[in-house]
Parts: C-alpha cells; sequence; structure tokens
C-alpha cells in the first residue's frame, strides 16, 4: 500500500526544502536545531572515521561552520544528513591529505596496496578513547580490526541507514564500488566481532 | 549437497542485507536454511556481528553541541558583518561596468581626438582605448579570483548540480 510510504517520502522532502531554505538564509535557530538533531549521528560517523575522539570533535565543529557557510548550496532535493556527511568527510579527506599528501582512498583503499587503517598506528588504539563500558569496548575494540575504508561503508549502511546510492553520492564513488566495498566489510566484521567470526 | 549451491546460498544472505533480493531468491534461501546447518549458522553469525554493530553506542562529549552552537553563531555574525563589505564590492564592479559601457563613444572620440594632435599612429590610440576598457574587466577578474581565493577551494562534492 502506497499510502504511508508516499507520506512519509513526502513529508520527508518538504523537511529536506525547509532546510535548503534555512540554509540558504543562514538561519541561527535552525542551525541549532540541526546541530542538536545530528549530534549524535555526526559525531559517531567521525569517530569511526578517524577513529580519534578529540579529532572527531574538531570535524563535527568544522562541519558545521561549513554547513553555515556553504548552506546554499544544499538544495534540498536529497537527504540532508547524506550532503552533511559528505561534508564530514570531505573534511576528514582534506585533512588527511594535508597530513600526509594522500586521500583517504589511497590511504584506505586494500585495493591500492596501501596501509589499511586510517589512524595513527602508534596512538594507543584511539577507539578505546571513547568506550563507556566492556561489551562496547569488545565491539569497538573488534570493528577497529575492519580496515576503515569497510568500517565506513558498514556504518553508513547498518548505522545510518542510508541507501546505497546516498552512500554513493556521500563517498564520491560509483554504486557498484559501494556494493563490493559493503559485500568485504560484511566479511571482515562477521570476522572481527565476537560470535560474529566462524568458530 | 554441491559446493556451489552452499556458495550461492552464503551470497544471498550478504545480498539480503546489504542491498535486499527478489522474493523468489529469498524463497530458495529460506528453503536452504532449514536444510543446511552450516549455511543457517553463517546467517545467524551474520545478523548477530549486525545486531553488535548497531547497538554499539559511542558517548557524545558533554556540551558539544552547545560549543558548536556558540561557535556556529560566532561565525554567522562575521559572515553578516562582512556582508556590507562584500555588497559594496560588487555595487562599485557594476557602476563601473555600465559607466564604461556609457562612456565608452565619447572615450573613443577623445582617444581619437588626442591622438591626431599628438601626432600617434591610429593603432597607438586605439590600444590605449582598449587598455582602457579592458583594466575594469581586468579588476573585476581579479576581485573575482580574492573572492574565490577566500572562500577556499570549492569542491565539486559540494555542489549539488554538478
Amino acid at each position: 500500500m502506497p499510502g504511508p510510504t508516499l507520506f512519509f517520502s513526502t513529508l520527508m522532502a518538504d523537511e529536506a526544502k525547509n532546510i535548503a531554505r534555512g540554509l540558504q538564509r543562514r538561519d541561527p535557530d535552525l542551525l541549532d536545531r540541526l546541530i542538536e538533531q545530528y549530534q549524535y549521528r555526526l559525531f559517531r560517523y567521525l569517530v569511526y572515521v578517524t577513529g580519534n575522539q578529540e579529532r572527531a570533535e574538531d570535524f563535527f565543529q568544522e562541519t558545521w561552520i561549513r554547513v553555515l557557510e556553504r548552506g546554499h548550496q544544499y538544495d534540498g532535493k536529497s537527504k540532508f544528513e547524506a550532503w552533511l556527511f559528505a561534508i564530514a568527510r570531505h573534511l576528514v579527506i582534506d585533512w588527511q591529505r594535508s597530513k600526509k599528501a594522500q586521500s583517504l582512498d589511497a590511504l584506505t583503499d586494500p585495493e591500492q596496496g596501501h596501509p589499511l587503517q586510517l589512524v595513527n598506528e602508534s596512538e594507543p588504539s584511539p577507539l578505546h578513547q571513547v568506550l563507556s563500558n566492556e561489551t562496547e569496548e569488545t565491539v569497538h575494540a573488534s570493528l577497529q580490526k575492519i580496515p576503515a575504508i569497510y568500517r565506513e561503508v558498514l556504518v553508513l549502511r547498518f548505522q545510518e541507514e542510508l541507501q546505497i546510492d546516498e552512500m554513493a553520492g556521500v563517498l564520491s564513488i560509483p554504486v557498484s564500488t559501494v556494493k563490493s566495498r559493503l559485500y568485504r566489510g560484511l566479511d571482515a566484521l562477521r570476522g572481527a566481532l565476537p560470535g560474529g567470526a566462524a568458530s | 549437497m554441491s559446493e556451489n549451491i552452499h556458495q550461492r546460498a552464503l551470497q544471498l544472505i550478504a545480498q539480503a542485507r546489504v542491498e535486499g533480493m527478489p522474493e523468489t531468491d529469498a524463497a530458495w534461501l529460506r528453503a536452504h536454511l532449514e536444510t543446511c546447518d552450516s549455511c543457517a549458522a553463517h546467517a545467524r553469525q551474520t545478523d548477530r556481528s549486525l545486531r553488535s554493530l548497531r547497538s554499539a553506542a559511542i558517548p557524545l562529549p558533554d556540551g558539544l553541541a552547545r560549543r558548536t552552537q556558540f561557535r556556529v553563531r560566532l561565525r554567522a555574525q562575521e559572515l553578516r558583518e562582512r556582508e556590507p563589505q562584500r555588497r559594496a564590492l560588487w555595487f562599485a564592479c557594476g557602476v563601473s561596468w555600465i559607466f564604461g559601457g556609457v562612456s565608452a563613444p565619447y572615450v573613443w572620440s577623445l582617444f581619437q581626438l588626442l591622438g591626431a594632435r599628438a601626432g600617434l599612429p591610429k593603432f597607438v590610440w586605439e590600444i590605449g582605448f582598449g587598455l582602457w576598457w579592458t583594466i575594469p574587466a581586468l579588476f573585476v577578474v581579479a576581485v573575482l579570483l580574492m573572492e574565490k581565493v577566500r572562500q577556499g577551494d570549492e569542491p565539486a562534492w559540494m555542489r549539488q548540480d554538478s
């Protein structure tokens, strides 16, 4: 029955249009609301991508500054969160480039024969900094074993629940590449998480 | 049971979670999982892993939203304060272009007159007129470039119309 689906998709499209209009005006109240609304999802994404809480905090703030400055470029035709994650991701990539003069993909894509971890290996297991209890520690420590390039797609697909075409937009890669990364990521996840590995 | 059948089942287990699958494949997979313990265990492991991923929580730092809102408001204020200067600059450029266009015939005559009085070859005063006409345009290009540099590179990924 298309009724409720149509209703919700219209509602979401209206919301995206309202956000686009507000961002054009640089509406401070709208920005406050968006920061509140997306704080957890954006922060979580940044922690997984950077593997470091302090860095994720910096990128979090920078992302919203960019949203303010470039808000007029959001046209409301796609989901706001996809645009938001794209901004955050490219800030991280720019930082990586300035730091190592290489792209995030080059650093993390195993198909290109480069090291897989985005985080600095000399740092003490960065995700551990954000752990709150033992169970989560286990999960996070296991996720740390997954190459960042796969961790990222897993987070976008299974935590943020973005569609594959939306992910392709966020990551600026073809849909087929998103799928292949997801399949490999799923394999890696099953191997990495406790209870997930084949015994 | 053939190895290919198990391979297909494992592939469909992943496909169902990543992108979904047609009902015919889903029905085949359900039937296979009922009879194959190892593939069923693989499906359960996959689901357990995804559940763990979904339930993994990351604590938010205290006051992160509040600090960010404060920074964003400060930056918004800076941008608002800079806006009149930017408008004034564009207004000056516009006026300069309009004035250049309107006055072109008179300036042409003036250059012609001065060139004749100074006994300059025609191409010299024509070049002079050309420079008079292009300098404001070059100024505008310089302003635009400065504006672009100030705003920083605008990557294609941010432009939704690209």
